[in-house]
């Protein structure tokens, strides 16, 4: 057998060189034996590369590019496909994964100079893989047609319309149509399923070639080809293959306990990777109330913001994306590692770190006056690390730098900690000042909610609630009936007897109803949205807030209105159960955030009109059990928004205990391997 | 640059484990790659078992059912021609439907059926998928005259089937026409799809 495939093997070496390709880049290509933590972005950056090829490719399997079936063939992936939902979410969570992995693989390269000569092109190489990098994010964040993907779309597209004398036609180019449509959203598929990835693995290639040429530099940027044994290896290096690859293991290992982590257990990562607009359909008639870029785009986007002119602020954030291409010319030093470097190169990367961090944070927050000020310091921080450069690179004082690598260099485990803590302080503390507390639930704050999908019992009360109250108007279209049945544990046949309105409906069917969306809308102002995904895209705890806060008011054209939702075009559908709820004064809320009190007294001062809110006459349902059947309601919205959860969760932690079982295969492995080198 | 003191026994071992938890990992990364192929619940709720009256369907009479995107024939056979079918069993591959493949366990006998007269087979030929024809009439000339009491002919390349949708010898196709899991609900309606609950 082994005899056999080592003979096929020199059969096609023979005629295709792969041992020279497997020696070249493998087991001959010498690496220094000083790598430590930050070495290991490389690889990994591959192996995102490699999950969003895979699962992109299979994504593309059951997803629609059309403006009409884009959002609901997503949510066909979410539900309908089997393991549809872990193909997505690795793929989104991959996206994420590839931009903090290769912001700090180029954070390594700045801290060892890894950039200077001879890696010029390496640089330029990984900095155009960067910038196919943000296109091909772009594109994609288009692809599932959600609101954020529609508005995002709309004001990047847009920006050239900055461009003088061309703009508009530019945009107008891009787009294929008078506004951001179906058209838009063909070709970005285009670009992102087929043209973008070629480019971006033809890069990849350039930048291994490039890099496995001129050799890797080290954390002590000193040259390991100046000395070597009589057979020409570099004293300081060891091969690629097996002593990186099984350190690259342990890596990997670690890496997706964390990735499968944020997959599994918060997929979303507070709104960061997954942001909860997009779980609203597009609509080119209204924007959401805040829009934020994807977190790896925000440092650009706050750069942009922070320049009170369309054309400059244009050129600005194309600038601060451009820049980094100059790094090699702009680096004056001598010396290549910050090892060996002086208290200016240090104080410059921290305060460049903790500016462009602060940049990310302000471009997800709304803008304010004090936001934007400190943007525009941070990003002249920003551009003075790069424009200045030169000054400060050849004006710092520099060590000598010894003759063969070290591997007790740097600052060690603690003070790598410490200047972590340095920057976090240098990020946290300016945001601090300048951050804001708002309500979430419009003009109050949210009652506290927590789902709970392992409660069948709440969950069959809350589907019943559903069915009689809020079916009627809603649909909950990329829900089928026999899943609700099933994952409830409603058998069928009393599913379809009791809670179903159409007997001839199937129960394979999805969750549509009969009303007329033109109609509908004639009646409400608004066509009463579709309530599938409605908790992902508003969050649990708003809608039991929103629920339970209708209140008289008879400037309305159904009498009420509400609390969260101000002028809510929704009856209150839920009225016979709660009983009118009637304004009555109220505390108010102080400009500390705290309720305004009397000084004299300590009482509350009543001067909100609509502060509180009572019932007059009692409802079918005590307060009690009125707050209950709104939890048990809004739970059940919760599951239908996400019905794999209790899955997502179960296969979860079987993934991460397998995943920290092969990391320790993998720990004890590389300590054997790495007993030949120490 | 080895030094001497490997211990090969063990660097052999943890690779093998190594590689070993790796495979047994890759197995997991494949299953939903895999397992998305399956059917989607979409296609599922689109194969779903379907109903059909069969009070009125007049004795001879076929009507088709659309069951998973495939045409169903459902025959009420009269007396005259089930009476017919044992005389036909010296021209047939398979007369007693000896290939388990082609029907549900519980569909045995010349009359391939549950309730005697009423044939239901899935309409695609057995050799290349093509929809046989529904020819009743007794002696038609084209099908071989006299000897021709009625059955399916396929226009694609010429097979034909009996009316218990059993196979002639001789013909390009393989095996009998397939009849599908069915069952019934009360005595009007026929259920496609879903085996009875008592096999």
């Amino acid at each position: 057998m082994s005899n056999m495939l080592i003979g096929l093997r020199d059969w096609v070496d023979a005629r295709l060189p792969i041992m020279k390709a497997w020696n070249t880049h493998m087991a001959r290509y010498y690496a220094p034996k000083n790598f430590n933590f930050w070495y290991f972005f490389g690889v990994l950056a591959l192996l995102v590369l490699v999950n969003q090829l895979l699962t992109g490719i299979w994504l593309t399997m059951s997803y629609t590019p059309s403006q009409e079936e884009a959002f609901a063939s997503v949510e066909y992936i979410m539900r309908d496909v089997d393991y549809g939902w872990i193909l997505r979410y690795m793929h989104s969570t991959g996206a994420s994964a590839f931009f903090v992995v290769v912001y700090l693989h180029m954070f390594r390269a700045m801290l060892y100079g890894s950039y200077k000569k001879p890696r010029e092109l390496i640089w330029i190489f990984g900095m155009l893989i960067f910038v196919v990098l943000m296109a091909e994010a772009f594109v994609g964040y288009v692809l599932p047609w959600g609101q954020m993907s529609y508005w995002g779309a709309q004001v990047i597209i847009s920006l050239f319309g900055a461009i003088p004398y061309f703009g508009e036609d530019i945009v107008t180019w891009i787009r294929g149509d008078y506004l951001l449509s179906g058209i838009t959203l063909n070709r970005f598929f285009a670009l992102h399923v087929v043209a973008l990835p070629i480019i971006l693995m033809a890069l990849v290639v350039l930048h291994l070639l490039a890099l496995h040429e001129v050799g890797s530099n080290n954390p002590d940027g000193v040259d390991i080809k100046k000395y070597k044994d009589k057979d020409g290896v570099p004293l300081d290096g060891v091969a690629f293959h097996p002593y990186y690859t099984v350190h690259d293991l342990q890596a990997i290992g670690v890496f997706l306990f964390i990735f499968c982590g944020i997959i599994f257990f918060m997929p979303e990562m507070g709104g960061f990777f997954l942001e909860y607009p997009n779980f609203e359909q597009a609509n080119n008639l209204k924007t959401p109330e805040h829009i934020a870029p994807t977190w790896y785009f925000t440092p650009f986007y706050s750069v942009l913001r922070a320049v009170p002119d369309k054309l400059w602020g244009f050129i600005a954030f194309a600038a601060s994306v451009a820049i980094p291409f100059m790094l090699p010319w702009l680096d004056r030093s001598p010396v290549r590692s910050w090892r060996y470097r002086g208290n200016i190169t240090k104080i410059m990367l921290v305060s460049f770190v903790s500016s462009f961090l602060i940049l990310g944070v302000l471009g997800a927050w709304s803008p304010t006056e004090a936001r934007t000020t400190l943007a525009r310091v941070c990003s002249i921080i920003y551009f003075s690390f790069f424009l200045l450069m030169p000054i400060w690179s050849s004006i710092d004082r520099t060590k000598p730098v010894p003759e063969r690598i070290t591997m007790d260099g740097g600052i060690g485990f603690w003070g790598s900690m410490g200047a972590l803590l340095l920057i976090l302080a240098l990020t946290i503390l300016p945001l601090q000042a300048v951050a804001s507390s708002s309500y979430d639930c419009g003009t109050i704050a949210c009652d506290e909610f927590k789902a709970d999908p392992r409660d069948q019992a709440s969950l069959q009360r809350g589907v019943k609630t559903y069915m009689n109250y809020c079916m009627g108007c809603h649909t909950m279209q990329y829900q089928r009936y026999n899943r609700v049945a099933e994952d409830l544990g409603i058998p069928e046949d009393l599913f379809h007897v009791n809670l179903m309105f159409d007997p001839d409906v199937k129960m394979g069917a999805l969750m549509q109803n009969a009303m007329d969306k033109d109609e509908a809308k004639k009646w409400f102002g608004a066509a009463p949205p579709d309530l599938t995904l409605v908790s992902r895209a508003r969050q649990p705890q708003w809608l039991y807030t929103y629920l339970r806060t209708f209140y008289q008011d008879s400037s309305r054209p159904y009498g009420v209105n509400n609390k969260v939702f101000k002028d809510v075009g929704m009856p209150h559908v839920l009225l016979e159960l709660q009983g009118m709820q009637e304004c009555a004064p109220g505390p108010i809320v102080a400009d500390n955030g705290g309720v305004k009190r009397d000084p004299l007294t300590g009482e509350d001062i009543l001067e909100d009109p609509c502060g509180r809110l009572v019932i007059p006459v009692a409802g079918e349902m005590t307060s009690q059990e009125f707050d209950k059947t709104v939890y048990d309601l809004v739970n059940f919205l919760a599951y239908s928004a996400e019905p794999m959860v209790t899955d997502r969760h179960r296969i979860g932690m079987y993934t991460l205990l397998f995943i920290a079982l092969f990391t320790i295969f993998a720990w004890l492995l590389n300590r054997e391997y790495w007993k030949d080198v120490h | 640059m080895v030094s001497d003191r490997v211990n090969s026994g063990r660097r052999t071992f943890l690779t093998v484990a190594t590689s070993a938890v790796a495979a047994v990992g890759a197995v997991g990364i494949l299953t939903p790659f895999v397992g998305s192929w399956n059917p989607s619940a979409k296609a599922k709720a689109a194969g779903a078992p379907v109903k059909a009256d069969i009070s009125q369907i007049e004795p001879g009479q076929m009507v088709v059912v659309e069951w998973r995107g495939q045409p169903v024939y459902v025959v009420n056979r009269t007396v005259s021609q089930l009476e017919a079918l044992a005389g036909l069993n010296g021209q047939l591959s398979d007369p007693e439907s000896e290939n388990d493949a082609q029907q549900p366990a519980y569909i045995t006998g010349i009359e391939r059926s549950s309730i005697p007269n009423l044939l239901v087979v899935v309409g695609l030929c057995t050799h290349l998928g093509c929809a046989p024809k529904y020819v009743p009439e007794v002696g038609v000339t084209d099908m071989g005259g006299a000897a021709w009491v009625g059955g399916f002919f396929c226009p694609c390349h010429g097979s034909k089937f009996d009316l218990s949708g059993r196979v002639y010898a001789g013909v390009p196709a393989p095996s009998n026409l397939l009849v599908p899991p069915y069952s019934f609900e009360g005595d009007k309606v026929l259920v496609v799809g879903v085996n009875p609950e008592n096999v």
